[in-house]
């Protein structure tokens, strides 16, 4: 299953993944006799059958809660950005950089969401930057409510912005909104020019491109001009930055776009 | 992995729905997705087999009716259907356009109980 939505972890389908289901849902039904089992059945009168026009959100839940994290982002004037990539594309490495420098200036404060382990967490950490650590276990994405639990453990006085790196997936994370006011695309050098095109939906959701690790493009063969043309066809909507967190390249347009969206106070 | 997700919350307004409506089973359920929802509808079909399983959408038939992506153009102020493909150019000027009007829908049309 979760090779199929692209997150990369194969987890069989088994008992992990059942232990998300909803208690109500796994119990069963009373046992019924089969058809025709005799006239000790008792058949309840089959009352006719009717259609009913439902026509909710199956993310009503999740947008409750995504509006609930926006009202308190906007509440106390904090910027909040959702992170999301390929793994390893350059999120925790970004981030980091961008704490000791861009963070010194404004105070941060950071939501990381991993299928397991805290190591993103204590790579985050800073004695000036409050960083909870989400691990999802099973699910892919980090959805609302758990971003808004994460949140409510940071003490948030004085933070100006909320990073938020979701799990490293490009399919699973454009459905759910957490409540940001910029979503960030990273799409890194070391995967393919023409990720865009194969993973429309998130892309189209972006605020922002990052296109990470530019330092390497060259030995990679990775034409940045051709990916950058994708991006630009697919999500036209997006502000494309094209950065190296390594060689330090693109990161004062990076830190320039925070400063830029910093809401008033 | 998050079509198991959806479909949980899908299933609980069904069995929300069956109870409130004094029916005792859903017989079809269906589903209106938008080809940009990033949900995968072959997941979603193995999904509900899965989670449906003991509950009153057990054996029912899962319809997914696919809602194609439509964007606007700000320049031509007309609003156009996207035929194939995830790059939307208008039709009217060729522009490429960003804003999309159509193609997110992640919901339960309707249910038919008995
Ligand atoms: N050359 C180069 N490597 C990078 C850069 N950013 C991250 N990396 C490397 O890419 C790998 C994955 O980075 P990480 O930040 O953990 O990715 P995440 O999974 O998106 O959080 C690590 O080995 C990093 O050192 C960069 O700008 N240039
Ligand atoms: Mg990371
Ligand atoms: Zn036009």
């Amino acid at each position: 299953m979760c090779v199929e939505c692209g997150c990369g972890k194969s987890i069989p389908f088994g008992v992990k993944v059942l232990s998300v289901l909803a208690p109500s849902l796994l119990r069963p039904r009373p046992a019924t006799e089969p058809a025709g089992a005799g006239p000790t059945m008792v058949t309840p009168p089959l009352a006719s059958s009717q259609t009913i026009e439902v026509h909710a959100s199956l993310l009503a839940k999740n947008d409750d809660a995504a509006g609930r994290n926006r009202a308190l982002f906007s509440q106390r004037r904090m910027l909040a950005l959702n992170l999301v990539s390929s793994p390893g594309a350059g999120k925790t490495t970004l981030l980091s950089r961008t704490l000791d420098e861009f963070g010194g200036e404004t105070p941060c404060a950071v939501v990381v969401g991993d299928l397991e382990t805290d190591n993103d967490a204590r790579r985050l950490h800073r004695p000036h930057v409050p960083v909870a650590q989400i691990t999802t276990g099973t699910a892919c994405h980090l959805d609302a409510d758990m971003v808004g639990r994460g949140v409510s453990a940071l003490d948030l006085a004085g933070v100006r912005v909320l990073f938020i790196e979701n799990v490293g997936n490009l399919v699973c994370p454009a459905a759910f909104d957490l409540g940001e006011a910029v979503r960030v695309v990273l799409l890194s050098a070391a995967e393919g020019e023409d990720k865009p095109l194969k993973y429309p939906p998130i892309f189209k959701s972006a605020h922002l491109v990052l296109l990470t690790k530019t330092d390497v493009a060259r030995v990679l063969g990775f034409d940045c001009a051709v990916a950058a043309d994708n991006i630009r066809r697919v999500a036209p909507q997006a502000k494309l930055i094209q950065l190296s967190a390594r060689s330090g390249e693109g990161l004062p347009e990076w830190y320039d776009f925070l400063r830029t969206h910093l809401p008033p106070r | 992995m998050h079509e198991v997700g959806i479909m949980e919350s899908a299933l609980a307004l069904v069995q929300r729905q069956v109870t409130a409506h004094r029916a005792s089973r859903a017989d079809r359920v269906v589903l209106r997705i938008g080809t940009l929802a990033g949900v995968e509808p072959e997941s979603l079909r193995f999904a509900f087999d899965v989670v449906s399983r003991g509950t009153v959408a057990e054996g029912a038939t899962l319809e997914i009716e696919s809602v194609p992506a439509a964007a606007y153009c700000p320049t031509c102020q007309q609003e156009f259907a996207v035929e194939t493909g995830f790059i939307f150019i208008c039709t009217g000027c060729g522009d490429l356009c960003g804003e999309i009007r159509r193609g997110r829908e992640l919901e339960l049309s309707r249910i038919e109980m008995s």
